[in-house]
């Protein structure tokens, strides 16, 4: 069955309100902060940021976020503990004096905090991300980059997606099933075998895909996808000042920390561009 | 210019003269004159058409059912109707097909936008799943209205009516994959009537419903038809219900369409011969009376449904029916199990995906030599329960023993050998590239040479009608054998257990026929047949014992008589027994499953009374 943890949440709440477009410049401004920064207060300072938003503006439980959350917190905890062994001297905050001795290698505050660093840049990224799917009705989005001159048929492809993978997933599931059941490939060893049904499975799934494909390119044909250049839309498009403001805001104050940070003066990996 | 001669190919079933209905006492919403369509036109320029020559009208306002047997046309006419062939998918046609235009009146359908087309005749698709294409149930059916340029303030009045007519109020804001299969089907009929077209095609619409759905579509059919004035076309094998709502029926032989025709002279014209020659579903009641009109019993008018078949043979009731009513249960208690060791014991059995429990403590035995239908509504959990039986599940708590043996003690390999599941959709059983292979693999797998496994697959194959297709991809059969081929890959190894899911799905009279024929087989020769379905029908006439599964519990084991005569058990799963077992019960006074059995009944009756020379 398909995973809807990832779905709109119907609320009313200022990211609700906010315009699609307002979203994706808040959440393309913490992804650049996020991805470029190298100092760990601001990580820090951004993630509890991006909660906040979370937490009090979205009008979604938190519990919510924690559904998805914690399945990539297994995926962070590790880039916490394995990514300090690698620290090579890349400015966070923290002194180069030992904070851990381990078999492999002894580890400073500093390497502590780059491994800290990692985690709070996949928070944030993660925080941010699930804002924007919680609040974003996926026909808004559609519309709003419709209207921004972007082909609807284009936009309306991840909605598509959303709707239409969770099926062809559950088919490669059967035809794995099948294999097994059947034994494809039980006379050779088990990397060929491995092979063999990885063909097999790619080659039933082209085939049924192409045929589902057919019916639902002709579902959509019937109803008049592509019968014009543009469509209507029934929902009200989200509409709010203050929301675009703060998009813009936030945005344009991401862009200018990370000329700041990236200036020689501030640069923190020491990047030589002469 | 390709000069174009056209062969005629597979032969079509010769059937008799046919009458074409009554002159239309309405305007034609729909008129196809001598209209012929192929796939393609090879380079040498023959072709074989597949459809040659057809010419009908249909008036408006009209409900008509086609029929056909499986892979006789019946989609290929509809999508040519409709205009997807050969506009969109390609191929060549010839002829006319004139839609009545509001403003315009009656024009050919060249003369309109693909767009305009779509909204003055629509189609709506078998599987719900392939035509849902938005997350919600407003967006569903307010799609095509924003693809058509509708201005919103119109678009919220017509998703409010579409979905109050197929009865889905209140639905609007509802997730559109969190329905069930009947709600998905209405969402997107709702979809295609907001469109408010003139003509509807509706293809095999029921054909994935559990009861429960199918009524709900239909009685959506129902509302439609008593408040819009909209031509319908059917395509449909559950006919049980749909024959006597129908105007007239068309039948697709071959690359011929006949008529339309009333549906009444279509039988009386040609009784049986429907069923026995052309391999069509008939409805049950009709059967009853056929059968009778055969042995030379009077039938003056063919009965559409039980009713009237209680009417039409009132003089003939028995007097043990005198006074009984289809709300009249004669309750049987369920009959004890066989008195032998299960292969399949299912003890305790929970089941969960991830939160979702599917399945709560159920117990369920399964013998050999017997056909065991699981039933229920869909998602009550009937696969998921079948597949514990040969590990492709494991369960949560509690065992599934196959011999003895718990599941998750055997090597899967072993297992599956022993217990085959079969999937619902065929193409997804095959692993090689010919027919021949898909059997040689299971054969091969039991340790044979290849001279010996040759004969052996050869004469499963031709058993199977398919010895003629051995050196053919399986991906290319037609759906019938491709059914009966992913059957016999995964029971030539002659396994202890099979499970099916659907057997019958989408299949007609004679390949149903044969395949549940092949089941029985099976168990005769000591197999423990499983088999999942919604078709009341054929647990009716094929199952030995029935389990009835409803929200994640086994409610009720016992033989088919028994789980029909038990109402409130049908109610909470949301089942229905076959028409059959209501009439029988006003005509013999006891309920009965078996057309023959209820013919034979009567013609006794009807031989006891005296004639009267009426």
């Amino acid at each position: 069955m398909p995973n809807l943890e990832l779905a709109y949440r119907a609320a009313e709440s200022p990211f609700h309100r906010m315009t699609p477009s307002s979203k994706l410049l808040y959440v393309i401004g913490v992804s650049f902060v996020a991805i470029f920064n190298t100092n760990l207060y601001v990580a820090l300072a951004l993630f509890l940021f991006c909660f906040s938003i979370a937490a009090f503006f979205t009008a979604v439980p938190l519990k919510t976020y924690w559904t998805l959350g914690k399945v990539i917190l297994p995926f962070i905890i590790i880039l916490m503990i394995v990514f300090p062994f690698f620290y090579g001297g890349q400015a966070t905050v923290g002194s180069d004096e030992i904070a851990i001795r381990t078999p492999f290698k002894d580890l400073s505050w500093a390497a502590l905090g780059f491994g800290g660093l990692l985690a709070l840049r996949f928070l944030a990224l993660g925080v941010s991300g699930l804002t924007f799917a919680f609040t974003t009705h996926p026909s808004d989005l559609v519309q709003n980059l419709s209207k921004r001159g972007w082909d609807y048929r284009i936009v309306h492809a991840p909605v598509l997606g959303l709707v239409l993978f969770p099926a062809f997933l559950e088919m490669g599931r059967e035809i794995s099933i099948t294999q097994r059941i059947r034994d494809l490939g039980q006379d050779t060893n088990p990397i060929k075998r491995k092979w063999v049904r990885l063909k097999h499975l790619a080659f039933a799934m082209l085939v049924l895909g192409l045929r589902n494909g057919q019916t639902q390119a002709m579902a959509l044909d019937i109803r008049g996808y592509g019968a014009h250049k543009t469509r209507t839309f029934m929902r009200p498009a989200p509409r709010s000042r203050g929301g675009t403001i703060f998009g813009w805001t936030f945005f344009i104050l991401s862009i200018v920390y990370l000329i700041y940070q990236w200036s020689p003066e501030t640069m923190q990996w020491n990047m030589d561009f002469s | 210019m390709v000069e174009r001669r056209v062969s005629t190919g597979a032969q079509s079933i010769h059937f008799g003269p046919f009458t074409q209905g009554a002159a239309l006492t309405r305007p034609p919403a729909l008129v196809v004159e001598d209209y012929s369509f192929w796939f393609k036109i090879p380079m040498d320029g023959e072709a074989e058409a597949a459809l040659e020559n057809v010419s009908f009208e249909i008036a408006q306002g009209e409900f008509v059912l086609v029929l056909g047997r499986s892979g006789s046309g019946k989609s290929t006419l509809a999508l040519n109707l409709v205009g997807i062939y050969p506009d969109y998918f390609g191929g060549h046609n010839q002829g006319k097909i004139m839609i009545a235009h509001p403003e315009r009146g009656l024009i050919n359908r060249r003369e309109l936008e693909p767009g305009e087309r779509f909204q003055l005749v629509n189609m709506l698709f078998q599987n719900p799943q392939d035509q849902i294409v938005t997350l919600s149930v407003e967006e569903e059916v307010a799609f095509a209205l924003e693809n058509y340029l509708m201005a919103p303030a119109e678009i919220h009045p017509r998703i409010d009516r579409a979905l109050d007519l197929v009865g889905l109020k209140g639905f609007r804001e509802r997730s559109t994959v969190k329905l069930s299969g009947g709600e998905k089907q209405r969402v997107a009929l709702a979809a295609m009537l907001a469109m408010e077209p003139k003509v509807l095609i509706l293809d095999e619409p029921t054909s994935n419903l559990d009861p429960v759905g199918t009524s709900e579509v239909l009685d959506a059919v129902d509302r439609i038809r008593e408040h819009v004035d909209l031509t319908l076309i059917v395509i449909e094998h559950e006919v049980d219900a749909v024959f006597d709502r129908v105007d007239r029926v068309l039948l697709v032989d071959g690359k011929t369409v006949h008529g339309p025709s009333d549906p009444r002279e279509f039988l009386d014209q040609h009784g049986l011969e429907v069923r026995d020659h052309l391999g069509l579903w008939i409805p049950q009641a009709v059967e009853v009376a056929l059968e009778l009109r055969r042995s030379g019993v009077p039938i003056p008018r063919i009965p559409l449904n039980g009713d009237e078949l209680v009417d039409s043979l009132s003089e003939y009731r028995s007097p043990k029916a005198e006074g009984r009513s289809e709300a009249d249960t004669i309750r049987t208690a369920p009959s004890s199990p066989p008195d032998r060791p299960a292969v399949i014991d299912v003890q305790n059995v929970s089941f969960s995906y991830e939160k979702d429990q599917v399945l709560k403590g159920v117990h369920l035995q399964a013998y050999s030599n017997e056909l065991l239908a699981i039933v229920g509504q869909n998602g009550s959990g009937k696969s998921t329960l079948a597949q514990l039986f040969n590990g492709i599940l494991r369960p949560n708590e509690g065992t599934v023993l196959v011999e003895g043996k718990s599941t998750t003690d055997y090597d899967f390999a072993h297992l599956v050998k022993r217990v085959a599941y079969i999937f619902q959709v065929p193409e997804k059983q095959f692993i090689r590239n010919t027919v021949y292979d898909e059997i040689a693999h299971g054969v091969r797998a039991l340790g044979l040479t290849e001279a010996e496994a040759k004969p052996r697959v050869e004469s499963f194959l031709e058993g199977l009608g398919l010895l003629d297709h051995k050196d053919k991809s399986p991906y290319i059969l037609s759906h019938g054998q491709k059914r009966r081929l992913s059957v016999a890959c995964m029971v030539v190894a002659e396994p202890d257990v099979v499970i099916l899911d659907e057997p019958t799905f989408g299949q007609d009279y004679h390949q149903a026929q044969r395949l549940m024929q092949l089941l029985r087989q099976l168990a005769d020769k000591g197999a423990a047949v499983v088999f999942i379905t919604h078709d009341m029908r054929l647990v009716a006439e094929y199952a030995d014992r029935c389990a009835v599964l409803a929200e994640g519990r086994i409610v009720y084991e016992g033989t088919p008589p028994e789980l029909f005569d038990a109402p409130e058990v049908l109610a909470h799963a949301k089942l229905k027994a076959p028409p059959i077992h209501a009439f029988s019960r006003r005509l013999v006074g006891r309920s009965l499953l078996d057309t023959g059995e209820l013919t034979r009944e009567l013609k006794e009756i009807s031989d006891a009374k005296p004639r009267t020379g009426v």
